[in-house]
């Protein structure tokens, strides 16, 4: 474990060496990610020019919503960017093979060798919108309010990170599966929006099958209400476990079935 | 024209092959466009029940629903990856090798994409209009399908092709600066995405931006295809309309010929 | 030490006709072919040995490696490697063995060199005592000194190789499998890296499995050689067994001022050789002898000409291994019918 994190510090120092190295890259990335929030945003903003409530839900309480989803999504970029490159092209160009050649689980490998700095839009965005919406989204504010839902945040960025692992997986046997996890990655949209605007199909789709309304919605509902703890986060747990569980088996799985590239 | 035929039909091909190899990623991104599609559609839904009325600054539900798709597909129609290309080559120094072949290299970027934008036509564009007219009929019990509409839309359409071609193409030069092609790219998609009125329509944001932004040509590239084919606009606003895509398209065609003037020599500067 | 018993592993492959029409069909109906990249390798290795695996292009050696390095999981057949079999106990095996790839790196690209060798300090859990004294010895032996403080990516391609052979020794494992570790590299980084695998081999007992396309790679080092072809063992012992069956015949090239004395026949004559053994080809300044060497030795050659005329320059050309490997699977297929 200690050694892990050793090596986990020593990749994160050089990635923050090389972001140096090519600031305007590093800006850039930030700068995009962070019009992107602020158009999400302004999408909000102007649909409550319209009207007073969104499915009894006020503006503050959506914008709430709205940046608690942003947290954990923004973890995962930050932390495990790299499963991406997986799936588009480590696997098909053959290059897969170094982290199969070295002493250390290639999982843990591959996501430590990238550190996403990108992802500061959404870290920022989500959280500046938790500061600028609670005090007028009528919180359930309480010790255990609060501790719950900190502790759910890393528990929904996993759910992020199992299923961009399952889909990455995919690439072992299809050799490349970028657009398998752009399409269930994309599915992140729900969670930005309370569940209860969809139709049923589609909230059990969200809430079961690809469950990213355990990213957003349910753990926000929770500080909002601060009712049924055991769906609302011991959910997020359960299922980012399960989840998590199921990835790792279908990675290793598509270790065995991977084929390199060239003769 | 025989020229044209000979040079670059076999750009035309390489294009339309591209995207069945690529089929992959293309199914992905519809199916991504379609989820996005979706998840609005409910949230409007929504928006529409909250505010208790039928119609909504003059949409109607029927409408938004037309609206949402129809500009989710135009959008992926005109899409233009020409600055992910140039900005690619640029980097790897294989836009020299581009320099050397004897056709017009905007033209031969735009003839592998119209390969491509051909079959969208086919397998997206059709598909997405019959849909929506069935559901159009159910929801409404008439057939509203205007012939007259639809045409303006494709002529309306290819303008705007044309417009996020030139738009894109000034978007890769930026390559040249910047090495962070993805970021550029989120960028550039969002803005397109919010100023373009795919994402929400003009109609619904505040008068002077509205204003503002339906004359800028990111309008250009979804919404006034969008709101012609569903009949939104008169006669005269459909010809100012079109008249303004032309200046745009003109005016684009003008900006990235400078700009790659300007590129050409910083290319010979860097020893491509 | 190693052991490869019947290695066997396929690939399913998709096939497409070409041009616009194959892309359709190839939509609705993909064609899949199950290619045989290696059909049944075996051989073995005792500890200390360095062994030359070499084969024609696409004859599957790389995939032979990368299932002897654990990257692959054969479709049947075993290997076992100081009594472990890759696919099964991965992680511990791994930290026995370095591997180098020549077409690719394993460093990280924007990293300083240095940077990268404390990271697989990290990775490898090599003390720092350990550490400091195996750095000394791979700057010795490779020369890293000038560039270990640049980024990966600015390294010369002789350069990066040696820093990719120095990554692979740091953990000083007991096997090193090097594929194509000369491949696009000049005559002098070649050979600083053939005295570094030697020096390496000598001072540790290092197993070395080697592929390569240079037969002087293989002179120099190997002590044995296995060759395959389409996925098969055609050849298995030294290489001067090799030669001594199947790659006799040496060229040898002379730049004269006056070769009009130098004819077929009289050479044929003064060295008892038939048309089937000698043959000779000259031009104004060059004079061309294409002989067996088993029935004469390159040595005796060589002084027969010189005694006959002034010689300004000599090249000794040898049969190439391509050529050898051609011959020895023609005679595989011979020997089948």
């Amino acid at each position: 474990m200690k050694r892990i994190w050793k090596i986990y510090r020593l990749l994160a120092a050089q990635n923050l060496k090389r972001i140096m190295e090519y600031r305007a890259d590093f800006l850039t990335g930030a700068v995009s990610f962070l019009i992107d929030q602020a158009v999400g945003i302004a999408f909000i903003f102007i649909i409550f020019t319209q009207i007073p409530q969104l499915a009894g839900f006020t503006f503050e309480q959506i914008l709430f919503i709205y940046g608690f989803s942003q947290i954990p999504k923004g973890l995962d970029h930050l932390l495990a960017d790299n499963l991406w490159c997986v799936g588009y092209f480590i696997v098909r160009k053959g290059d897969f093979d170094k982290y199969l050649i070295r002493p250390v689980n290639p999982l843990f490998h591959v996501i430590a060798e990238t550190f996403q700095v990108d992802a500061i839009g959404e870290l920022v965005v989500g959280i500046a919108l938790l500061i600028y919406a609670s005090p007028g989204a009528g919180l359930h504010i309480t010790i255990w309010t609060i501790l719950l839902s900190i502790i759910a945040v890393p528990f929904a960025a996993l759910i992020y990170t199992s299923l961009k692992i399952i889909t990455a997986s995919l690439a072992f046997w299809l050799k490349s599966s970028g657009f398998i996890i752009q399409m269930v990655y994309g599915m992140n949209e729900f969670s930005k929006y309370p569940t209860t605007i969809y139709s049923l199909p589609v909230r059990i789709f969200v809430t079961y099958i690809i469950p990213f309304a355990f990213t957003g919605y349910y753990p926000s509902l929770f500080i909002l209400t601060g009712n049924n703890a055991l769906f609302n986060i011991g959910g997020v747990i359960a299922i980012s476990s399960v989840l998590f569980v199921i990835s790792v088996f279908i990675w290793n799985k598509g270790i065995s079935a991977y084929e390199s590239a060239g003769a | 024209m025989n020229k044209i035929r000979k040079s670059y039909v076999p750009f035309m091909k390489a294009g339309m092959q591209n995207l069945i190899i690529y089929r992959l990623n293309f199914i992905g991104f519809v199916i991504g466009g379609l989820i996005y599609c979706f998840v609005m559609f409910y949230l409007w839904r929504a928006v529409f029940a909250s505010n208790g009325g039928d119609a909504f600054l003059g949409f109607s539900m029927t409408d938004m629903v037309i609206y949402l798709f129809l500009s989710n597909t135009t959008s992926q129609l005109i899409f233009s990856s020409v600055s992910n290309e140039i900005g690619e080559e640029i980097r790897d120094g294989s836009i020299s090798m581009r320099l050397l072949k004897p056709v017009n290299t905007d033209l031969s970027y735009m003839f592998t994409e119209l390969g491509t934008v051909f079959m969208k036509l086919v397998v997206l564009l059709i598909p997405m209009i019959l849909g929506l007219e069935i559901y159009r009929y159910c929801a409404t019990g008439n057939v509203m399908f205007n012939v007259g509409n639809f045409l303006l839309y494709l002529f309306s359409a290819v303008l705007a092709y044309i417009i996020s071609f030139r738009v894109n193409l000034c978007f890769g030069f930026i390559a040249f600066y910047v090495k962070n092609l993805w970021g550029i790219g989120i960028l550039k998609n969002s803005i397109i995405g919010f100023l373009s009125g795919s994402l929400i329509p003009l109609a619904f944001m505040p008068d002077g931006l509205r204003v503002c932004l339906e004359y800028m040509p990111f309008a250009s590239m979804s919404y006034t295809p969008v709101m012609i084919y569903m009949g939104k606009y008169g006669t005269y606003e459909i010809i100012f309309r079109l008249g303004l895509q032309i200046v745009w398209s003109v005016l684009l065609y003008g900006l990235s010929k400078l700009i790659w003037l300007g590129a050409i020599k910083r290319l010979c500067v860097q020893g491509g | 030490m190693i052991y490869a018993e019947h290695l066997r592993k396929e690939f399913k492959k998709i096939v497409k006709e070409p041009g616009l029409k194959g892309s359709f069909k190839a939509l609705f109906k993909p064609l899949k072919e199950t290619v045989v990249a290696a059909e049944d390798i075996s051989f073995h290795v005792p500890k200390g040995e360095i062994l030359g695996f070499i084969g024609p292009n696409g004859a599957g050696k790389s995939t032979v490696i990368k299932m002897l390095t654990g990257i692959l999981t054969p479709t049947s057949g075993e290997c076992r490697i100081n009594g472990k079999v890759p696919q099964n106990d991965r992680k511990n095996y791994v930290r026995e063995i370095g591997a180098v790839f020549g077409q690719r790196t394993q460093l990280w690209w924007d990293l300083p060199l240095q940077e990268t060798y404390l990271v697989l300090k990290e990775i490898y859990e090599v003390d720092d005592a350990k550490f400091k004294k195996r750095m000394d010895f791979l700057n010795e032996i490779l020369e890293l000194e000038k560039f270990i403080k640049s980024p990966v990516r600015t390294l010369s391609l002789g350069q990066r190789m040696r820093a990719d052979i120095a990554a692979s020794m740091l953990h000083s494992p007991k096997v090193l499998f090097l594929d194509e570790p000369t491949i696009g590299l000049d005559v002098v980084v070649k050979d600083n890296i053939r005295q570094a695998i030697m020096k390496i081999n000598k001072e540790e007992q290092t197993t070395v499995i080697l592929t390569t396309h240079d037969i002087s790679d293989i002179e120099l080092l190997c002590d044995r050689i296995v060759m395959i072809d389409k996925g098969k063992n055609v050849y298995d012992g030294s290489l001067h067994e090799l030669r001594e069956n199947y790659g006799q015949t040496r060229e040898l090239v002379f730049e004269t001022d006056n070769n009009s004395k130098l004819t077929e026949e009289e050479f044929r004559k003064g060295l008892k050789l038939n048309e089937n053994d000698l043959v000779i080809e000259s031009d104004k300044n060059n004079f061309k002898v294409r002989f067996n060497s088993r029935k004469l030795p390159v040595g005796e050659m060589l002084g027969y000409t010189l005694s006959l005329t002034k010689v300004k320059d000599i090249s000794v050309k040898d049969a190439d291994i391509e050529e050898i490997i051609r011959n020895l699977y023609r005679q595989g297929e011979k020997s089948d019918e």
